[in-house]
Protein backbone atom coordinates (compact mmCIF):
# COMPACT_ATOMS: atom_id res chain seq x y z
CA UNK A 1 0.00 0.00 0.00
CA UNK A 2 1.25 3.47 -0.95
CA UNK A 3 2.12 6.05 1.68
CA UNK A 4 0.12 9.25 1.71
CA UNK A 5 2.04 11.99 -0.10
CA UNK A 6 1.42 15.72 0.23
CA UNK A 7 -0.62 17.38 -2.51
CA UNK A 8 0.81 20.92 -2.79
CA UNK A 9 -1.81 23.68 -2.98
CA UNK A 10 -1.80 27.35 -3.96
CA UNK A 11 -0.23 28.34 -0.62
CA UNK A 12 2.45 25.66 -0.57
CA UNK A 13 3.75 25.00 -4.09
CA UNK A 14 6.90 27.07 -3.46
CA UNK A 15 7.62 25.22 -0.21
CA UNK A 16 7.64 21.85 -1.95
CA UNK A 17 9.66 23.30 -4.84
CA UNK A 18 12.21 24.46 -2.25
CA UNK A 19 12.56 20.97 -0.81
CA UNK A 20 13.17 19.58 -4.29
CA UNK A 21 16.11 21.98 -4.41
CA UNK A 22 17.37 20.86 -1.02
CA UNK A 23 16.03 23.86 0.93
CA UNK A 24 13.54 24.06 3.78
CA UNK A 25 11.83 27.39 3.13
CA UNK A 26 10.41 29.42 6.00
CA UNK A 27 8.23 32.47 5.49
CA UNK A 28 9.58 35.75 6.88
CA UNK A 29 7.14 38.63 7.32
CA UNK A 30 8.48 41.93 6.04
CA UNK A 31 6.00 43.88 8.14
CA UNK A 32 6.36 42.39 11.63
CA UNK A 33 9.38 40.08 11.44
CA UNK A 34 7.41 36.90 12.21
CA UNK A 35 8.98 33.68 10.93
CA UNK A 36 6.46 30.98 10.16
CA UNK A 37 6.06 27.34 9.27
CA UNK A 38 3.82 26.16 7.58
CA UNK A 39 3.22 28.07 4.37
CA UNK A 40 0.26 30.46 4.33
CA UNK A 41 -1.01 33.28 2.15
CA UNK A 42 -0.91 35.66 5.12
CA UNK A 43 1.28 36.27 8.18
CA UNK A 44 -0.18 34.43 11.17
CA UNK A 45 0.85 37.29 13.44
CA UNK A 46 -0.09 40.52 11.63
CA UNK A 47 -2.18 39.34 8.69
CA UNK A 48 0.14 41.03 6.19
CA UNK A 49 1.01 39.51 2.84
CA UNK A 50 4.54 40.88 2.59
CA UNK A 51 6.07 37.42 2.99
CA UNK A 52 9.36 36.22 1.60
CA UNK A 53 10.82 32.74 1.60
CA UNK A 54 14.25 32.16 3.10
CA UNK A 55 15.95 28.81 3.50
CA UNK A 56 16.23 27.56 7.07
CA UNK A 57 19.68 26.70 8.38
CA UNK A 58 18.47 23.13 8.78
CA UNK A 59 19.68 23.07 12.39
CA UNK A 60 17.25 22.25 15.18
CA UNK A 61 16.60 20.37 18.42
CA UNK A 62 14.26 17.50 19.25
CA UNK A 63 11.54 19.13 21.38
CA UNK A 64 9.64 15.87 21.69
CA UNK A 65 9.43 12.50 19.97
CA UNK A 66 7.59 9.23 19.97
CA UNK A 67 8.80 5.91 18.61
CA UNK A 68 6.01 4.27 16.63
CA UNK A 69 5.78 0.50 17.15
CA UNK A 70 2.28 -0.01 15.76
CA UNK A 71 1.90 1.60 12.36
CA UNK A 72 -0.98 3.96 11.54
CA UNK A 73 -2.29 1.83 8.70
CA UNK A 74 -0.70 -0.68 6.36
CA UNK A 75 1.43 1.85 4.44
CA UNK A 76 3.78 2.37 7.38
CA UNK A 77 3.90 -1.24 8.59
CA UNK A 78 7.25 -1.92 6.97
CA UNK A 79 8.87 1.05 8.69
CA UNK A 80 8.26 0.29 12.38
CA UNK A 81 9.84 1.08 14.71
CA UNK A 82 10.45 4.65 13.59
CA UNK A 83 10.83 7.88 15.55
CA UNK A 84 8.45 10.74 14.82
CA UNK A 85 10.07 14.02 15.85
CA UNK A 86 8.78 17.40 16.86
CA UNK A 87 11.78 19.48 15.81
CA UNK A 88 12.30 23.02 17.04
CA UNK A 89 14.18 24.85 14.30
CA UNK A 90 16.95 27.31 15.08
CA UNK A 91 14.74 30.05 13.57
CA UNK A 92 11.95 29.33 16.08
CA UNK A 93 9.17 27.40 14.35
CA UNK A 94 8.53 23.74 15.17
CA UNK A 95 7.75 21.02 12.65
CA UNK A 96 6.87 17.33 12.46
CA UNK A 97 9.38 15.02 10.84
CA UNK A 98 10.98 11.61 11.21
CA UNK A 99 14.44 10.53 12.30
CA UNK A 100 16.81 8.93 9.81
CA UNK A 101 20.37 7.73 9.83
CA UNK A 102 20.25 5.90 13.14
CA UNK A 103 18.24 3.71 15.46
CA UNK A 104 14.99 5.28 16.74
CA UNK A 105 16.00 4.39 20.30
CA UNK A 106 18.99 6.72 20.02
CA UNK A 107 16.74 9.81 19.90
CA UNK A 108 16.77 11.91 23.07
CA UNK A 109 15.09 15.14 24.19
CA UNK A 110 16.81 18.35 23.05
CA UNK A 111 19.20 16.37 20.82
CA UNK A 112 20.74 18.47 18.02
CA UNK A 113 19.54 17.43 14.58
CA UNK A 114 20.17 18.46 10.96
CA UNK A 115 17.89 18.55 7.94
CA UNK A 116 18.13 15.84 5.30
CA UNK A 117 16.06 16.29 2.12
CA UNK A 118 14.86 12.89 0.97
CA UNK A 119 13.43 12.68 -2.57
CA UNK A 120 10.34 10.46 -2.74
CA UNK A 121 9.43 11.01 -6.40
CA UNK A 122 9.88 13.69 -9.09
CA UNK A 123 7.58 16.12 -7.30
CA UNK A 124 7.88 15.40 -3.60
CA UNK A 125 10.94 15.59 -1.37
CA UNK A 126 10.32 15.10 2.36
CA UNK A 127 12.24 16.98 5.06
CA UNK A 128 13.74 14.51 7.54
CA UNK A 129 16.32 14.92 10.28
CA UNK A 130 19.48 13.10 11.38
CA UNK A 131 21.63 13.56 14.45
CA UNK A 132 23.81 16.69 14.02
CA UNK B 1 -11.77 38.12 36.89
CA UNK B 2 -13.13 40.92 39.09
CA UNK B 3 -16.11 40.43 41.37
CA UNK B 4 -18.19 42.81 39.26
CA UNK B 5 -17.57 41.14 35.93
CA UNK B 6 -18.04 37.75 37.57
CA UNK B 7 -21.47 38.66 38.89
CA UNK B 8 -22.52 40.17 35.57
CA UNK B 9 -21.27 37.05 33.82
CA UNK B 10 -23.46 35.06 36.15
CA UNK B 11 -26.49 37.21 35.45
CA UNK B 12 -26.22 37.15 31.68
CA UNK B 13 -24.84 33.67 31.24
CA UNK B 14 -26.47 30.32 30.74
CA UNK B 15 -25.78 29.43 34.36
CA UNK B 16 -28.71 27.50 35.79
CA UNK B 17 -30.96 28.36 32.85
CA UNK B 18 -30.89 24.93 31.22
CA UNK B 19 -31.62 21.51 32.71
CA UNK B 20 -30.78 18.02 31.56
CA UNK B 21 -34.06 16.14 31.96
CA UNK B 22 -33.29 12.84 30.29
CA UNK B 23 -30.28 10.62 29.66
CA UNK B 24 -29.90 7.41 27.69
CA UNK B 25 -27.27 5.03 26.43
CA UNK B 26 -27.31 2.16 23.95
CA UNK B 27 -25.51 -1.09 24.68
CA UNK B 28 -21.78 -0.37 24.39
CA UNK B 29 -18.62 -2.33 23.63
CA UNK B 30 -19.10 -4.87 20.89
CA UNK B 31 -22.57 -4.38 19.42
CA UNK B 32 -22.51 -6.19 16.07
CA UNK B 33 -25.23 -5.77 13.48
CA UNK B 34 -26.29 -2.32 14.67
CA UNK B 35 -25.66 0.83 12.65
CA UNK B 36 -24.56 4.17 14.14
CA UNK B 37 -28.10 5.46 13.50
CA UNK B 38 -29.62 2.54 15.42
CA UNK B 39 -27.21 3.06 18.32
CA UNK B 40 -28.12 6.76 18.39
CA UNK B 41 -31.86 6.02 18.13
CA UNK B 42 -31.72 3.41 20.88
CA UNK B 43 -30.02 5.91 23.20
CA UNK B 44 -32.53 8.61 22.19
CA UNK B 45 -35.54 6.39 22.96
CA UNK B 46 -34.13 5.75 26.43
CA UNK B 47 -33.40 9.45 27.04
CA UNK B 48 -36.96 10.40 26.04
CA UNK B 49 -38.44 7.67 28.23
CA UNK B 50 -36.22 8.84 31.09
CA UNK B 51 -37.50 12.41 30.64
CA UNK B 52 -41.08 11.17 30.24
CA UNK B 53 -41.67 13.05 26.99
CA UNK B 54 -42.73 12.07 23.46
CA UNK B 55 -40.53 12.35 20.40
CA UNK B 56 -42.80 14.99 18.88
CA UNK B 57 -41.82 17.30 21.75
CA UNK B 58 -38.23 17.42 20.44
CA UNK B 59 -37.76 20.51 18.28
CA UNK B 60 -33.97 20.60 18.22
CA UNK B 61 -31.40 17.92 17.37
CA UNK B 62 -27.63 18.28 17.72
CA UNK B 63 -25.29 15.51 16.74
CA UNK B 64 -21.79 14.69 15.57
CA UNK B 65 -20.43 12.92 12.53
CA UNK B 66 -20.14 9.14 12.80
CA UNK B 67 -17.13 7.50 11.15
CA UNK B 68 -19.00 4.29 10.40
CA UNK B 69 -21.96 6.12 8.87
CA UNK B 70 -22.12 7.39 5.28
CA UNK B 71 -24.21 10.42 6.26
CA UNK B 72 -22.41 13.76 6.35
CA UNK B 73 -25.45 15.43 7.92
CA UNK B 74 -25.80 12.88 10.71
CA UNK B 75 -28.26 14.99 12.73
CA UNK B 76 -30.55 15.25 9.69
CA UNK B 77 -30.25 11.56 8.82
CA UNK B 78 -30.94 10.77 12.47
CA UNK B 79 -34.12 12.85 12.53
CA UNK B 80 -35.47 11.09 9.45
CA UNK B 81 -34.54 7.66 10.93
CA UNK B 82 -36.18 8.59 14.23
CA UNK B 83 -39.28 10.02 12.57
CA UNK B 84 -39.08 13.65 13.66
CA UNK B 85 -38.88 17.00 11.86
CA UNK B 86 -36.97 19.39 14.11
CA UNK B 87 -36.82 23.14 13.50
CA UNK B 88 -33.26 23.47 14.84
CA UNK B 89 -30.41 21.08 14.01
CA UNK B 90 -26.73 20.69 13.25
CA UNK B 91 -23.91 18.16 12.99
CA UNK B 92 -20.91 19.50 14.87
CA UNK B 93 -17.21 18.69 14.54
CA UNK B 94 -14.46 19.73 16.91
CA UNK B 95 -13.26 16.15 17.58
CA UNK B 96 -13.58 14.94 21.17
CA UNK B 97 -14.75 18.34 22.42
CA UNK B 98 -17.81 18.07 20.17
CA UNK B 99 -19.67 16.42 23.05
CA UNK B 100 -19.40 19.57 25.15
CA UNK B 101 -20.22 21.88 22.26
CA UNK B 102 -23.51 20.03 21.74
CA UNK B 103 -24.46 20.94 25.30
CA UNK B 104 -23.24 24.53 24.96
CA UNK B 105 -24.94 25.19 21.63
CA UNK B 106 -28.08 23.34 22.66
CA UNK B 107 -28.27 25.41 25.83
CA UNK B 108 -27.66 28.67 23.97
CA UNK B 109 -30.31 27.75 21.40
CA UNK B 110 -32.88 27.12 24.13
CA UNK B 111 -31.89 30.27 26.01
CA UNK B 112 -32.02 32.30 22.78
CA UNK B 113 -35.39 30.94 21.72
CA UNK B 114 -34.26 28.87 18.73
CA UNK B 115 -35.56 25.68 20.28
CA UNK B 116 -37.46 24.56 23.36
CA UNK B 117 -36.34 20.96 23.81
CA UNK B 118 -33.05 19.82 22.32
CA UNK B 119 -31.94 16.24 21.84
CA UNK B 120 -28.17 15.83 22.02
CA UNK B 121 -27.43 12.50 20.37
CA UNK B 122 -24.57 10.54 18.83
CA UNK B 123 -23.81 6.96 17.88
CA UNK B 124 -20.94 5.22 16.17
CA UNK B 125 -19.79 1.73 15.42
CA UNK B 126 -15.99 1.85 15.42
CA UNK B 127 -15.54 -1.74 16.56
CA UNK B 128 -18.12 -3.61 14.47
CA UNK B 129 -18.80 -1.13 11.68
CA UNK B 130 -15.14 -0.48 10.84
CA UNK B 131 -12.22 -2.87 10.82
CA UNK B 132 -9.58 -1.86 13.42
CA UNK B 133 -7.31 -0.97 10.51
CA UNK B 134 -9.93 1.32 9.01
CA UNK B 135 -10.74 2.84 12.38
CA UNK B 136 -7.09 3.68 12.91
CA UNK B 137 -6.78 4.95 9.36
CA UNK B 138 -9.77 7.24 9.65
CA UNK B 139 -8.11 8.72 12.74
CA UNK B 140 -4.84 9.07 10.84
CA UNK B 141 -6.48 10.73 7.90
CA UNK B 142 -7.85 13.43 10.13
CA UNK B 143 -4.28 14.79 10.34
CA UNK B 144 -2.88 17.43 7.98
CA UNK B 145 -2.08 15.83 4.63
CA UNK B 146 0.95 18.01 3.86
CA UNK B 147 2.76 18.57 7.15
CA UNK B 148 1.88 15.61 9.37
CA UNK B 149 0.47 12.67 7.42
CA UNK B 150 3.48 11.98 5.16
CA UNK B 151 5.48 11.16 8.30
CA UNK B 152 3.16 8.41 9.51
CA UNK B 153 1.87 10.27 12.53
CA UNK B 154 -1.22 8.67 14.03
CA UNK B 155 -3.34 10.79 16.36
CA UNK B 156 -2.01 8.57 19.18
CA UNK B 157 1.43 9.90 18.36
CA UNK B 158 0.44 13.54 18.86
CA UNK B 159 -0.89 12.74 22.32
CA UNK B 160 2.18 10.58 22.97
CA UNK B 161 4.54 13.47 22.22
CA UNK B 162 2.77 15.68 24.76
CA UNK B 163 2.94 13.00 27.47
CA UNK B 164 6.55 12.23 26.59
CA UNK B 165 7.54 15.88 27.05
CA UNK B 166 5.56 15.94 30.32
CA UNK B 167 7.71 13.03 31.54
CA UNK B 168 10.86 14.91 30.53
CA UNK B 169 9.82 18.19 32.20
CA UNK B 170 8.19 16.90 35.38
CA UNK B 171 9.55 13.41 35.93
CA UNK B 172 6.21 11.72 35.33
CA UNK B 173 6.84 7.97 35.17
CA UNK B 174 5.46 5.08 33.05
CA UNK B 175 4.18 3.57 36.31
CA UNK B 176 2.17 6.72 37.08
CA UNK B 177 0.67 6.68 33.58
CA UNK B 178 -0.22 3.02 34.07
CA UNK B 179 -1.91 3.80 37.38
CA UNK B 180 -4.59 5.76 35.49
CA UNK B 181 -5.49 2.65 33.48
CA UNK B 182 -5.44 0.46 36.60
CA UNK B 183 -7.70 2.85 38.53
CA UNK B 184 -10.21 3.20 35.74
CA UNK B 185 -10.34 -0.56 35.16
CA UNK B 186 -11.24 -0.96 38.81
CA UNK B 187 -14.00 1.62 38.30
CA UNK B 188 -15.29 -0.20 35.21
CA UNK B 189 -15.53 -3.47 37.12
CA UNK B 190 -18.51 -1.94 38.96
CA UNK B 191 -20.20 -0.53 35.83
CA UNK B 192 -22.83 -2.76 34.24
CA UNK B 193 -22.17 -3.21 30.53
CA UNK B 194 -18.58 -1.92 30.53
CA UNK B 195 -16.42 -3.31 27.74
CA UNK B 196 -13.38 -4.23 29.88
CA UNK B 197 -13.86 -5.26 33.49
CA UNK B 198 -11.00 -7.68 34.24
CA UNK B 199 -8.70 -6.14 36.86
CA UNK B 200 -5.23 -5.12 35.67
CA UNK B 201 -2.00 -4.18 37.43
CA UNK B 202 0.66 -1.61 36.66
CA UNK B 203 2.85 -4.49 35.41
CA UNK B 204 0.08 -5.64 33.07
CA UNK B 205 0.06 -2.17 31.50
CA UNK B 206 3.86 -1.99 31.22
CA UNK B 207 3.96 -5.46 29.63
CA UNK B 208 1.09 -4.93 27.19
CA UNK B 209 3.34 -4.03 24.25
CA UNK B 210 4.50 -0.64 23.06
CA UNK B 211 2.22 1.25 20.65
CA UNK B 212 4.03 4.58 20.40
CA UNK B 213 6.35 5.68 23.20
CA UNK B 214 5.54 6.26 26.02
CA UNK B 215 2.20 4.52 25.43
CA UNK B 216 1.65 0.78 25.79
CA UNK B 217 -1.47 -0.92 24.53
CA UNK B 218 -3.22 -0.58 27.91
CA UNK B 219 -2.36 3.13 28.09
CA UNK B 220 -4.61 3.57 25.04
CA UNK B 221 -8.39 3.80 25.02
CA UNK B 222 -10.67 1.16 23.56
CA UNK B 223 -12.33 0.96 20.18
CA UNK B 224 -16.06 0.43 20.67
CA UNK B 225 -19.62 0.67 19.45
CA UNK B 226 -22.23 2.71 21.27
CA UNK B 227 -24.48 5.72 21.42
CA UNK B 228 -25.66 8.24 24.00
CA UNK B 229 -28.43 10.82 24.15
CA UNK B 230 -29.60 13.65 26.39
CA UNK B 231 -32.68 15.84 26.55
CA UNK B 232 -32.13 19.52 27.38
CA UNK B 233 -34.77 22.10 28.09
CA UNK B 234 -35.18 25.33 30.05
CA UNK B 235 -35.15 25.22 33.84
CA UNK B 236 -38.75 26.55 33.80
CA UNK B 237 -39.96 23.83 31.47
CA UNK B 238 -38.17 21.18 33.55
CA UNK B 239 -40.18 22.43 36.55
CA UNK B 240 -43.44 22.50 34.57
CA UNK B 241 -42.82 18.91 33.46
CA UNK B 242 -42.33 17.87 37.08
CA UNK B 243 -38.86 16.42 36.42
CA UNK B 244 -37.80 14.74 39.63
CA UNK B 245 -34.05 15.37 39.62
CA UNK B 246 -33.09 17.92 36.99
CA UNK B 247 -29.37 18.48 36.60
CA UNK B 248 -28.44 22.04 35.70
CA UNK B 249 -25.78 23.34 33.37
CA UNK B 250 -23.79 25.76 35.53
CA UNK B 251 -20.82 26.47 33.33
CA UNK B 252 -19.70 25.69 29.79
CA UNK B 253 -16.61 27.02 28.03
CA UNK B 254 -14.26 26.06 25.22
CA UNK B 255 -10.76 26.89 24.02
CA UNK B 256 -9.09 26.23 20.67
CA UNK B 257 -5.35 26.84 20.65
CA UNK B 258 -4.09 25.35 17.38
CA UNK B 259 -4.81 22.87 14.61
CA UNK B 260 -1.33 21.40 14.01
CA UNK B 261 0.59 19.82 16.88
CA UNK B 262 3.67 21.80 15.87
CA UNK B 263 1.77 25.02 16.58
CA UNK B 264 0.59 23.91 20.02
CA UNK B 265 1.80 26.77 22.26
CA UNK B 266 3.09 24.38 24.96
CA UNK B 267 3.14 20.59 24.83
CA UNK B 268 2.45 20.29 28.54
CA UNK B 269 -0.04 23.09 29.34
CA UNK B 270 -3.20 23.10 27.25
CA UNK B 271 -6.32 25.06 26.35
CA UNK B 272 -7.99 23.24 29.25
CA UNK B 273 -6.55 25.93 31.54
CA UNK B 274 -8.60 28.61 29.79
CA UNK B 275 -11.73 26.53 29.14
CA UNK B 276 -11.90 25.48 32.79
CA UNK B 277 -11.13 28.98 34.08
CA UNK B 278 -14.08 30.31 32.11
CA UNK B 279 -16.37 27.43 33.08
CA UNK B 280 -15.56 27.85 36.77
CA UNK B 281 -16.17 31.61 36.49
CA UNK B 282 -19.56 31.04 34.89
CA UNK B 283 -20.52 28.43 37.49
CA UNK B 284 -19.24 30.46 40.43
CA UNK B 285 -17.43 27.37 41.73
CA UNK B 286 -13.82 26.20 41.58
CA UNK B 287 -11.97 22.93 41.19
CA UNK B 288 -11.99 22.29 44.95
CA UNK B 289 -15.82 22.41 44.95
CA UNK B 290 -16.25 19.56 42.46
CA UNK B 291 -17.48 16.23 43.83
CA UNK B 292 -17.00 14.07 40.74
CA UNK B 293 -15.41 14.44 37.32
CA UNK B 294 -15.37 12.96 33.84
CA UNK B 295 -11.97 13.64 32.32
CA UNK B 296 -11.38 12.80 28.68
CA UNK B 297 -9.01 9.85 28.68
CA UNK B 298 -8.02 8.88 25.17
CA UNK B 299 -4.66 7.99 26.76
CA UNK B 300 -3.48 7.69 30.35
CA UNK B 301 -1.16 10.69 30.17
CA UNK B 302 -4.00 12.85 28.91
CA UNK B 303 -5.77 12.37 32.26
CA UNK B 304 -2.66 13.31 34.24
CA UNK B 305 -2.18 16.51 32.24
CA UNK B 306 -5.86 17.42 32.50
CA UNK B 307 -6.05 16.91 36.28
CA UNK B 308 -3.36 19.59 36.42
CA UNK B 309 -4.85 21.98 33.85
CA UNK B 310 -8.32 21.70 35.40
CA UNK B 311 -6.83 22.83 38.72
CA UNK B 312 -7.20 19.63 40.73
CA UNK B 313 -3.45 19.60 41.41
CA UNK B 314 -0.46 21.85 40.60
CA UNK B 315 1.29 21.64 37.22
CA UNK B 316 3.66 18.71 37.12
CA UNK B 317 2.05 16.95 40.10
CA UNK B 318 -0.49 14.93 38.11
CA UNK B 319 1.48 11.70 38.16
CA UNK B 320 1.95 11.74 41.93
CA UNK B 321 -1.70 12.84 42.40
CA UNK B 322 -2.92 9.77 40.53
CA UNK B 323 -0.47 7.36 42.18
CA UNK B 324 -1.61 8.76 45.54
CA UNK B 325 -5.20 7.64 44.88
CA UNK B 326 -6.57 11.16 44.42
CA UNK B 327 -8.60 10.34 41.27
CA UNK B 328 -10.61 7.57 42.85
CA UNK B 329 -13.08 7.12 45.73
CA UNK B 330 -11.83 8.69 48.94
CA UNK B 331 -9.44 10.90 46.97
CA UNK B 332 -9.75 14.53 46.02
CA UNK B 333 -11.74 14.04 42.82
CA UNK B 334 -13.22 10.66 41.87
CA UNK B 335 -12.84 10.67 38.09
CA UNK B 336 -14.15 8.50 35.30
CA UNK B 337 -16.11 6.40 37.76
CA UNK B 338 -17.68 4.43 34.89
CA UNK B 339 -14.23 3.41 33.57
CA UNK B 340 -13.92 6.03 30.84
CA UNK B 341 -12.64 5.56 27.34
CA UNK B 342 -9.90 3.33 28.70
CA UNK B 343 -12.23 0.64 30.12
CA UNK B 344 -15.93 1.49 29.69
CA UNK B 345 -16.13 2.24 25.94
CA UNK B 346 -14.81 4.58 23.26
CA UNK B 347 -17.02 4.82 20.22
CA UNK B 348 -15.69 8.18 19.00
CA UNK B 349 -17.78 11.23 19.93
CA UNK B 350 -20.30 9.12 21.87
CA UNK B 351 -17.35 7.98 24.01
CA UNK B 352 -17.02 11.52 25.21
CA UNK B 353 -20.77 11.68 25.83
CA UNK B 354 -20.46 8.66 28.16
CA UNK B 355 -18.54 10.91 30.58
CA UNK B 356 -21.52 13.29 30.56
CA UNK B 357 -23.87 10.36 31.14
CA UNK B 358 -21.85 9.18 34.11
CA UNK B 359 -21.41 12.58 35.78
CA UNK B 360 -25.12 13.41 35.37
CA UNK B 361 -26.10 9.96 36.71
CA UNK B 362 -23.78 10.56 39.69
CA UNK B 363 -25.46 13.92 40.38
CA UNK B 364 -28.85 12.16 40.22
CA UNK B 365 -27.59 9.57 42.72
CA UNK B 366 -28.24 6.68 40.34
CA UNK B 367 -24.86 4.96 40.27
CA UNK B 368 -25.50 2.12 42.70
CA UNK B 369 -22.35 0.62 44.16
CA UNK B 370 -20.14 3.11 42.34
CA UNK B 371 -22.08 6.14 43.60
CA UNK B 372 -19.95 9.01 44.92
CA UNK B 373 -21.55 10.06 48.22
CA UNK B 374 -23.29 13.46 48.25
CA UNK B 375 -22.33 14.35 44.69
CA UNK B 376 -23.81 17.76 43.90
CA UNK B 377 -21.25 19.35 41.59
CA UNK B 378 -19.68 17.58 38.64
CA UNK B 379 -17.22 18.55 35.92
CA UNK B 380 -16.77 17.03 32.48
CA UNK B 381 -13.75 17.88 30.37
CA UNK B 382 -13.70 16.80 26.76
CA UNK B 383 -10.96 17.41 24.23
CA UNK B 384 -9.65 16.22 20.92
CA UNK B 385 -7.20 16.33 18.04
CA UNK B 386 -4.00 16.34 20.08
CA UNK B 387 -5.34 18.95 22.54
CA UNK B 388 -6.35 21.26 19.67
CA UNK B 389 -9.89 21.39 21.08
CA UNK B 390 -10.81 21.69 24.77
CA UNK B 391 -14.15 22.17 26.50
CA UNK B 392 -15.14 22.16 30.16
CA UNK B 393 -18.71 21.69 31.37
CA UNK B 394 -19.94 22.03 34.95
CA UNK B 395 -23.21 20.59 36.18
CA UNK B 396 -24.99 20.90 39.50
CA UNK B 397 -28.05 19.71 41.36
CA UNK B 398 -30.90 22.00 42.41
CA UNK B 399 -29.16 22.93 45.68
CA UNK B 400 -26.09 24.29 43.86
CA UNK B 401 -28.04 26.93 41.94
ZN1 LIG C 1 3.56 39.79 10.06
Amino acid sequence: MKKPLPAPDADTAEFWRGLRNGQLLLQHCGDCGNVQYYQQGICRNCGGENLTHRPASGRGKVHSFSVVHRAPGPAFKGDVPYAVLLVELEEGPRMISTYIGGKPDDVTFDMDVTLVCEPINDEITLPRFRRA
Amino acid sequence: MSAVSKSSARNNSLRGKIAVIGIGMSPVGKVPGKSPLWLAADAAKKALADAGIQKREIDGVLSSHAMASPFHRFSIAFSEYFGIQPTFSNTLQVSGATAATMFNIGAAAIHGGLAETVLVVAGDSLLSGLTPELALRSLTESRDQQYEMPFGIPVANTFAMTAHRHMKEFGTTPEQLAQVAVTQRRHASRTPGAQQTKPITVDDVLNSGMVTTPYHKLDCSLISDGGAAFVLTSAERAKALGIERPVYLLGGAECYTHEHLFLMPSLTTTGAVESSRRAYAMAGYGAKDMDVAGVYDCFTGTVIMMLEDLGFCPKGEGGRFVADGQMTYGGQIPSNTHGGLLSFAHSGIPGSLFHFHEVIAQLRGQCGERQVADANLGLVHSLGAGFATNATTIFGTERTL
